[in-house]
C-alpha cells in the first residue's frame, strides 16, 4: 500500500503544475482545503486539465463521471481516490 | 448610385433565393430534408480519420463517395471543408438563378469555419514530425495550402469568379449564423446585390479530442435537451443561402423562398467554454434578434435550438428560451438539427439555417430521434419522433451559442403563402 | 463600398499596441523613422526548418504584459489573449474610458487574426498526433479556436455587444476595423474594440518558410524584405497585437475624448485570378472597386496624402498591390508609399498603428530593402524625408487567395 502523504504531495505539486499556479507554493495547499467554487476556486476546465495530469501522473484512468464530484473535494480526497485506484489496479495485476 | 435603394437602409427586406447543403445525411437539400423528416440519426461509425485512441467513437459523417462531380479546372489543392462550401455554394446558387457572370462586383461571400483546412494540417504535420524523426521524407509544402480558415470562404468565391466583399468569420460554433447575419446587414446597406452566406466545416482530429478533452461528447448519438443527454456529437459538412434585397428579386421575377427578417449577434463574456448559466447572452442575441426583426415573441412559430447536447448547454439555452418566450416556452416547438447531423461547429448555424427554412416551407418542423428520457427541468415543446405539422408556419429562430460566449440568433420568415416545393 | 452617409461617424480615441518594436506606439514609431527592419532569429532547434531558409522573424522581445494583465488572470490565456487584453487596456486607458465603463451590451469587439493561437495549437496537435488523443489538455483546446483572443478580450471588458474574429489574412486587420466602424455608425454597438492579434511560433515560421514564402538569403543578397523591389523574394514574418478604441464621433467629442482619427470610407472585393495562398492578375477589377471608393472620398485619389501600403515584400503581392494602386490613381502621379511592413513585417497591426502616425505627421525614415526598383512593378516607396500631413490616408491590404480590403482615415482638427 502506498503512503497516502507521498501522493498528497504529488498532488499539489501536480496542482501548481498543470494549473499553472504560479506564485503558489504546493506546501501552501491544505490538505483539506475546498479546490473548487472557494477555497482555491478552481473551475470545470481547471477540473478537467487536474484530470488529464493526474491520468497522466498515476497512469489510471478517471472516468467523466467522476470529474468533479466527491472524490475532487479535496487534496485528501483525492488523495484517497487515487490510492483506492492504484489498489484495484494493484489487485487486479496481481489476480491475473 | 448602383445597387442603391431610396428609404432607410434597414427597411430594405433581404430574401432567401437559395440554399445548399452537403451534411451528413447527403450531399444536396434533397438528401437533408428526406433525413431531417425521417428523424433518423446520421451519426455513428465513421472513418474521417483513426479515432481509435480517442475516448468516443461516433461522429457524423459526409460520404464522400457520394460527391457529385468534381470541380472543374485545375487541381484546386481544397481541403474537405472547401469543397463542402463549394458544393453548398453552386447548389444555392443554382436554386436562386443567379447569373454570377452579370453582377461579380456586387456578390460578396460571408463564410464561417471553425477549423477550415485542419484535417489536411494534420495530415500533414504528422507527415512533418515522422520524416523529422528521420522517418521518411517531409511532406510537399504545396499540402499546405489551403490551412487555413478563410480556406471556404475564399475557395466559394474562387470558384464562382466573385468580384465583391469576401470574409470569413471564425467565432466557433456561431461561425455560420454570424456570416448570415453580416450577409443581410450587408444586403440591407447596400454594399452587394448578392450575398453568398454559409458556413463550413469537416470533422477533424483537434476538435474530437479537444471536446472529447473536455469530457463534452457523448459515446451515444447526442440527446438535445433530453434527461439522459451526455455531451454532443460532432458532424461536418457546409451549408450555403443565397441572400438579395427582395425588390431585386421580385424585379428579375425569381421566387423568394423565405425573408431573412432578424440578426442579432452578442457575446457571453462569462467563461471560455461554459455558457453563462442563466442564459444571459443568449436572451440578449434572441431578443435582439427579434427586435430586428419587428416581431413579437409570440409571433415565433418554432425554434431550431442550438440544442447541443451537452447537460450545460441545453439548460442554459432552455433558459434563454423560458426568458424571452415566457409561458409561451411550453408550447413552443424546439428542435435542434444537431440531434441528427451532429454538431457542424463552423457550419452549425449555416446548415441548421437551411434546415429551419425548410421546415417553413414545408410547414413542418423536423424531429429529433424519441429516445431516451425527458428532462423535468426542460418544459419546452420537443418535437420528437415525427414531424411536427405546423397549423401556422410565418416564422422561425435559429439560435447558436458559440465557444468562447459568441451567440448569435437568426429569424426567417415565409413569403407568401404559396409553397415552392422543392 | 459604403453608402451609409447619414449615419454618424465613427471615429478612433484610443490605440493599444504590441509588437517587435516594443510596447506602445513610441517605439514603432521610432523604428519607421530609423527605417531598419525589426528582427530577431527564430529558434530553429526543433528541426522543422529547411536548410536555406529564412531564420529571420519580427519577434514580440518584451513578452511581458503582466502591467496590463494579472498572471492570475492569465493563467489560462494563450499568448494571443494576453496581448488582445493587454492592447485592450491599453487603448482604453489612451481613450480615458475606465475599464468598469468600458462594457455592456453595448460594447462590440471586432478582431482579425490569420493563424489564432498558433502555440496553443500546436502543443494540442503535438500532443494527439505524438502522444495519443487522451493526452489532449482541456487547457489548450479551450484556446484553440481562433475567437479565443476576442472571447478573452470580452471576458476582461466586460464586453457583451457583437464578437466577431475574421480570418481573412493579410487584408483581415483593414477589415476588422471596418467592421467595427460599420457597427458604430448603424448604431448597433456605441463603442467597439477593432484590430488584430498574430502569434508567430518557431513551427510556424519553418513551414511559411517551406511554402516559400518568406524572404531568405541568396548568394550575397542577405535575408530582408525588399517591397517593390526588383530582388524581393518573400515578406518578414511578425507577430504582436495592435486594437482601436472606435466610438461614435458626437460621443466622442461630448466627453471630451482626443479623437486620434476619423474612421473613412473602407471597402473590400475579391480577386478571383488568385490562387489558394498566392496573389492574382486581377488588377483591373481591384483597381476599379478602389477607384469607386476613392470617388466618395472629397477630391478623390487627389485627396488622399499618403498610402500606407501592405506591400510586405512578395513578388506578386507587390505587384499586384502596385498595378492596383497606379490603375486607381490613373493620370494623378501617385503620394508617396509608406510600407511600414518593412519594419514590422507582416500580421500584428502595425499597417494601423503606422496609419495613425502617419496623420499625426510623424516622420518616416527611408523604407529598408528598397534599392532597385522593379520596372514591372513601378512603385518607389517612400525613401525617407519629409513628408506633408496628410488630411487622409489610405491604408490597403491585399490578401494571399484573393480578398483584398482597403480602408481611409482622416484627420480631425
Amino acid at each position: 500500500m502506498t503512503e497516502t502523504p507521498a501522493i498528497r504531495s504529488r498532488i499539489k505539486h501536480l496542482l501548481v503544475d498543470a494549473l499553472h499556479l504560479e506564485g503558489l507554493a504546493p506546501s501552501a495547499i491544505a490538505d483539506d482545503a475546498p479546490l473548487f467554487g472557494e477555497g482555491l476556486g478552481l473551475d470545470s476546465v481547471d477540473a478537467l486539465e487536474l484530470v488529464v495530469a493526474l491520468e497522466k501522473e498515476f497512469a489510471i484512468r478517471i472516468q467523466s463521471h467522476e470529474v468533479g464530484k466527491e472524490a475532487f473535494v479535496s487534496v485528501s480526497a483525492l488523495a484517497a481516490f487515487i490510492e483506492g485506484r492504484l489498489a484495484t489496479a494493484g489487485n487486479a495485476r496481481a489476480g491475473s | 448610385m448602383p445597387g442603391a435603394d431610396p428609404g432607410p437602409v434597414r427597411a430594405r427586406a433581404v430574401a432567401v433565393t437559395g440554399l445548399g447543403a452537403v451534411s451528413p445525411l447527403g450531399w444536396g437539400l434533397g438528401s437533408l430534408w428526406d433525413g431531417l423528416r425521417s428523424g433518423r440519426t446520421a451519426i455513428g461509425r465513421f472513418d474521417r480519420f483513426d479515432h481509435s485512441g480517442h475516448r468516443t467513437h461516433i461522429a457524423a459523417q459526409v460520404d464522400l463517395a457520394a460527391e457529385p462531380a468534381r470541380l472543374r479546372g485545375k487541381p484546386l489543392r481544397l481541403s474537405l471543408a472547401d469543397r463542402f462550401a463549394v458544393a453548398a455554394a453552386r447548389e444555392a446558387v443554382a436554386q436562386a438563378t443567379i447569373d454570377v457572370d452579370r453582377c461579380r462586383e456586387r456578390t460578396g461571400v460571408y463564410f464561417g469555419t471553425s477549423t477550415g483546412g485542419m484535417l489536411e494540417t494534420e495530415a500533414y504535420l504528422e507527415a512533418l514530425f515522422t520524416a523529422m524523426s528521420g522517418r521518411g521524407r517531409p511532406p510537399a509544402a504545396s499540402l499546405l495550402a489551403s490551412q487555413q480558415n478563410n480556406g471556404p470562404g475564399d475557395a466559394v468565391a474562387r470558384d464562382l469568379g466573385i468580384g465583391g466583399p469576401v470574409q470569413t468569420v471564425s467565432a466557433a460554433c456561431a461561425s455560420g449564423a454570424m456570416a448570415i447575419g453580416d450577409a443581410v446587414r450587408a444586403v440591407r446597406r447596400g454594399e452587394v446585390d448578392v450575398a453568398i452566406a454559409g458556413g463550413s466545416d469537416s470533422l477533424c482530429r483537434l476538435t474530437y479530442a479537444g471536446f472529447n478533452a473536455l469530457r463534452a461528447v457523448d459515446e451515444r448519438p447526442c440527446r438535445p435537451f433530453r434527461g439522459n443527454r451526455a455531451g454532443l456529437s460532432l458532424g461536418e459538412g457546409a451549408g450555403a443561402l443565397i441572400l438579395e434585397p427582395l425588390g431585386r428579386v421580385l424585379a428579375r421575377g425569381a421566387r423568394p423562398l423565405a425573408l431573412a427578417t432578424g440578426e442579432a449577434a452578442s457575446c457571453d463574456a462569462h467563461h471560455m467554454t461554459s455558457p453563462h448559466p442563466e442564459g444571459f447572452g443568449a436572451a440578449e442575441a434572441i431578443r435582439g434578434a427579434l427586435a430586428d426583426a419587428r416581431l413579437d415573441p409570440s409571433e415565433i412559430d418554432f425554434v431550431n435550438a442550438h440544442g447541443t447536447g451537452t447537460p450545460l448547454n441545453d439548460a442554459a439555452e432552455c433558459m434563454a428560451l423560458v426568458t424571452v418566450f415566457g409561458d409561451r416556452a411550453p408550447d413552443l416547438p424546439v428542435t435542434s438539427t444537431k440531434a441528427l447531423v451532429g454538431h457542424l461547429l463552423g457550419s452549425a448555424g449555416a446548415l441548421e439555417a437551411v434546415a429551419t427554412i425548410l421546415c417553413l416551407l414545408n410547414r413542418e418542423v423536423h424531429p429529433m430521434p424519441d429516445d431516451g428520457a425527458s428532462d423535468p427541468g426542460i418544459r419546452l415543446r420537443l418535437v420528437l419522433g415525427r414531424p411536427l405539422r405546423l397549423a401556422r408556419a410565418r416564422h422561425a429562430l435559429s439560435t447558436s451559442l458559440a465557444f468562447g460566449g459568441a451567440n448569435a440568433a437568426l429569424v426567417f420568415t415565409r413569403h407568401g403563402d404559396r409553397n415552392p416545393g422543392r | 463600398m459604403e453608402i451609409g452617409t447619414l449615419d454618424a461617424e465613427t471615429v478612433i480615441t484610443g490605440l493599444g499596441t504590441i509588437g517587435p518594436c516594443g510596447h506602445g506606439r513610441e517605439p514603432l514609431a521610432a523604428a519607421l523613422v530609423a527605417g531598419k527592419a525589426v528582427v530577431a532569429e527564430v529558434n530553429r532547434g526543433a528541426g522543422l526548418h529547411r536548410e536555406g531558409g529564412a531564420r529571420l522573424a519580427a519577434l514580440v522581445g518584451e513578452r511581458d504584459v503582466s502591467r496590463w494583465v494579472a498572471p492570475a488572470d492569465a493563467r489560462r490565456m494563450s499568448f494571443p489573449s494576453k496581448l488582445a487584453v493587454a492592447a485592450a487596456r491599453m487603448a482604453l486607458a489612451e481613450a480615458g474610458i475606465d475599464v468598469t465603463e468600458a462594457g455592456g451590451p453595448r460594447t462590440g469587439v471586432y478582431l482579425s487574426t490569420t493563424f489564432g493561437t498558433s502555440l496553443f495549437t500546436e502543443r494540442l496537435l503535438r500532443q494527439i498526433l505524438l502522444e495519443g488523443a487522451e493526452a489532449a489538455q482541456p487547457f489548450y483546446f479551450s484556446e484553440c479556436v481562433a475567437n479565443a483572443p476576442a472571447a478573452q478580450l470580452a471576458i476582461a471588458i466586460g464586453a457583451r455587444g457583437p464578437n466577431v474574429t475574421l480570418t481573412q489574412r493579410e487584408s483581415g486587420p483593414l477589415l476588422a476595423v471596418a467592421r467595427g466602424a460599420q457597427a458604430v455608425r448603424e448604431g448597433c454597438v456605441d463603442r467597439a474594440f477593432a484590430g488584430t492579434v498574430e502569434e508567430l511560433t518557431p513551427l510556424l515560421h519553418a513551414l511559411l518558410d517551406r511554402f516559400g514564402a518568406l524572404a531568405r538569403a541568396d548568394g550575397a543578397l542577405a535575408e530582408m524584405p525588399r517591397p517593390f523591389d526588383r530582388r524581393r523574394d518573400g515578406f518578414l514574418a511578425g507577430e504582436g497585437a495592435t486594437l482601436l478604441v472606435l466610438e461614435r464621433e458626437d460621443a466622442a467629442r461630448a466627453r471630451g475624448a482626443r479623437v486620434l482619427a476619423r474612421v473613412g470610407w473602407s471597402g473590400a472585393a475579391f480577386d478571383a485570378t488568385a490562387s489558394v495562398s498566392d496573389w492574382g492578375d486581377g488588377q483591373a477589377p481591384l483597381a476599379a472597386a478602389l477607384r469607386a471608393g476613392l470617388d466618395l472620398v472629397p477630391d478623390g485619389a487627389a485627396g488622399v496624402a499618403a498610402i500606407v501600403s501592405g506591400a510586405s515584400g512578395t513578388r506578386r503581392g507587390d505587384r499586384l498591390e502596385a498595378r492596383v494602386l497606379r490603375a486607381a490613381w490613373g493620370e494623378i502621379p501617385l503620394p508617396p508609399v509608406l510600407v511600414p511592413k518593412a519594419v514590422v513585417g507582416e500580421y500584428g497591426g502595425g499597417i494601423l498603428t503606422s496609419g495613425l502616425l502617419a496623420l499625426e505627421g510623424a516622420p518616416f525614415g527611408p523604407t529598408p530593402g528598397f534599392a532597385e526598383p522593379d520596372p514591372e512593378v513601378g512603385v518607389a516607396p517612400h525613401a525617407g524625408g519629409a513628408l506633408q500631413i496628410p488630411s487622409r490616408v489610405l491604408l490597403t491590404g491585399l490578401a494571399s487567395g484573393g480578398a483584398a480590403g482597403w480602408l481611409v482615415l482622416e484627420r480631425v482638427s
